[in-house]
């Protein structure tokens, strides 16, 4: 019997793009002041993109090509940035401007296929699947894309195509900038083995030194190592780096980018150090501030609290605690930290502070106790009333009495005036 | 055409179909003295969307102190707000 209109061939591949701007910080910012006027493109001068200059919030955010010549590397202080390069031109990051550029980018994005998975404020990943009669030259699309953003837009990207977002993203990573790269399988041994194994994705500063104990030391040598080895040493991870290196991975393109959220913090660096316990206490409170507004707003309550602090020397030590009860009142996580501060802080000088919320869970249902704060409610409607104001009249519109003339900001850690989307860094 | 980049006070008016006709604008010189300048003539008007801001882009043409003189307007949609871009 004939099987009339059954298609009865080989699953067809995957066709996966991976978009990623080129410097982004540092193109967007330079798009922006030419479109301004400026006559200098910083994108051909030794530039950064760096914290205020003025204080000492000073990191490399973003370089510029001819910065990185003079060694300058993404993280480093400022001071250091200049003294390895003393005319180089710092300008401030904008993160609103940053966003901007990344939804345009998305909306134009989005004219090609609907199936787009943003995976961070400058990439994205494409799904093309099954769409051959619509575009039937992948090339010459990668090349139309990267176009259309360069001429309309006005900065660069890198665009990777392979059949699966892993080595779609490893092969966007190929040179730099404005190149479309493919990464298929025949093509692995040759693009991707001879790269040192630290540049796969996944591989980083805990598990390069590791693998470079075992004598791996490029992509293929771990691709072709034992996996049992692999897996005894670093469990789960060393079955998905194998995978990885071998460019095995079949995640879909996630629309919308949705995982559920596990936790979130907020930390500061102090522009001096902290050494008593009640400028501790303040920046801690001002933490909470933030987490707490930030875990109301995401709609969830938390059942693990944790701190994490990082001394002058720069040694990181952190304490958690599990709560008896879910909550999303900055009161309880406020209570909670403090206690922690005082059980672990071993009195010496303080450079960071940190607070983190998670085992998360849904606020529609609130479990009352009989040991619960008999002022519960009361503290959750106080909550709800301040986030309503700070978020039609700003963070600053309310504030703790006890922050006036502190010289301490009343909510600190977190950038940016939009909360965005959630970002992964697993595929 | 040289770039000057200056916001500029602007009398325009718009249509019933959305589209900006600008009229004269006023700027302060080099020598901070305001120059007013009647746009005689819109040549061409494009969209630019450069770094994700929209603006419109008025190319035109004037008689200033008897010379025609060719000069860009740029049109800030988010903020509303004019730029002479760049004029001879």
């Amino acid at each position: 019997m004939k099987m009339e209109g059954l298609y009865m061939g080989k699953c067809k591949e995957k066709i996966i793009f991976h978009i990623d701007v080129n410097s982004a910080f540092l193109s967007w910012t330079a798009a922006d002041a030419l479109q301004h006027g400026e006559t200098v493109d910083i994108r051909k001068i030794a530039a950064v993109i760096g914290g205020d200059p003025l204080s000492r919030h000073g990191i490399v955010l973003a370089k510029s090509m001819l910065a990185k010549k003079y060694n300058i590397k993404t993280g480093e202080s400022l001071f250091s940035a200049r003294q390895k390069c003393p005319k180089l031109k710092v300008v401030a990051p904008k993160y609103d401007l940053y966003v901007r550029c990344s939804n345009a980018m998305l909306n134009i994005l989005k004219e090609y296929t609907p199936v787009i998975q943003r995976f961070s404020i400058d990439e994205c990943f494409l799904d093309f699947s099954n769409m051959e009669n619509i575009y039937k030259d992948t090339m010459k699309l990668a090349y139309d894309i990267k176009d259309r953003i360069n001429r309309e837009l006005g900065f660069t990207v890198n665009i990777g195509i392979a059949h699966n977002k892993l080595l779609a993203k490893m092969a966007s990573d190929f040179e730099k900038p404005d190149k479309v790269h493919t990464l298929f399988e025949n093509e692995i041994k040759k693009k991707m083995w001879t790269l040192p194994v630290g540049d796969l994705f996944m591989v980083g500063r805990a598990t390069e030194p590791k693998l470079h104990k075992l004598n791996i030391n490029t992509i293929g040598e771990l691709a072709n190592f034992d996996i049992n080895i692999l897996k005894t040493v670093f469990k789960s991870h060393g079955n998905l780096i194998w995978n990885y290196a071998n460019g095995i991975e079949n995640s879909k393109v996630k629309p919308g980018n949705l995982t559920d959220m596990k936790s979130m913090g907020n930390s500061t660096t102090m522009a001096f150090d902290i050494s008593d316990r009640s400028t501790a206490y303040m920046v801690l409170l001002s933490l909470c501030e933030t987490v707490g507004m930030r875990l109301r707003n995401s709609q969830n309550l938390c059942t693990l609290v944790s701190i994490e602090i990082k001394n002058s020397d720069f040694s990181c030590y952190s304490r958690q605690r599990k709560l008896m009860h879910a909550t999303d009142c900055t009161n309880e996580i406020v209570k909670t930290t403090y206690s922690l501060f005082d059980e672990v802080w071993k009195g010496e000088k303080l450079r960071l502070l940190g607070v983190s919320v998670s085992e998360l869970c849904s606020n529609e249902n609130y479990q009352i106790s009989i040991f619960d704060n008999k002022d519960m409610e009361k503290h959750r409607a106080l909550d709800s009333a301040i986030d309503k104001i700070r978020m039609k009249y700003g963070s600053n519109s309310v504030q703790r009495g006890m922050f006036l003339q502190s010289g301490l900001k009343p909510m600190s850690g977190g950038v940016g005036e939009d909360e965005y989307a959630e970002m992964s860094s697993r595929l | 055409m040289k770039i000057l980049a200056k916001y500029v006070d602007m009398i325009s008016w718009g249509d019933q179909n959305g589209n900006l006709h600008p009229i004269r604008f006023r700027y302060s010189a080099e020598d901070e003295r305001n120059v007013v300048i009647k746009v005689d003539k819109v040549m061409q008007i494009t969209k630019e969307n450069i770094a994700g801001n929209n603006m419109l882009v008025f190319r035109c043409q004037s008689i200033i102190c008897g010379i025609n003189k060719l000069f860009e307007l740029k049109y800030e949609i988010s903020n509303c707000k004019w730029i002479l871009f760049k004029i001879e």
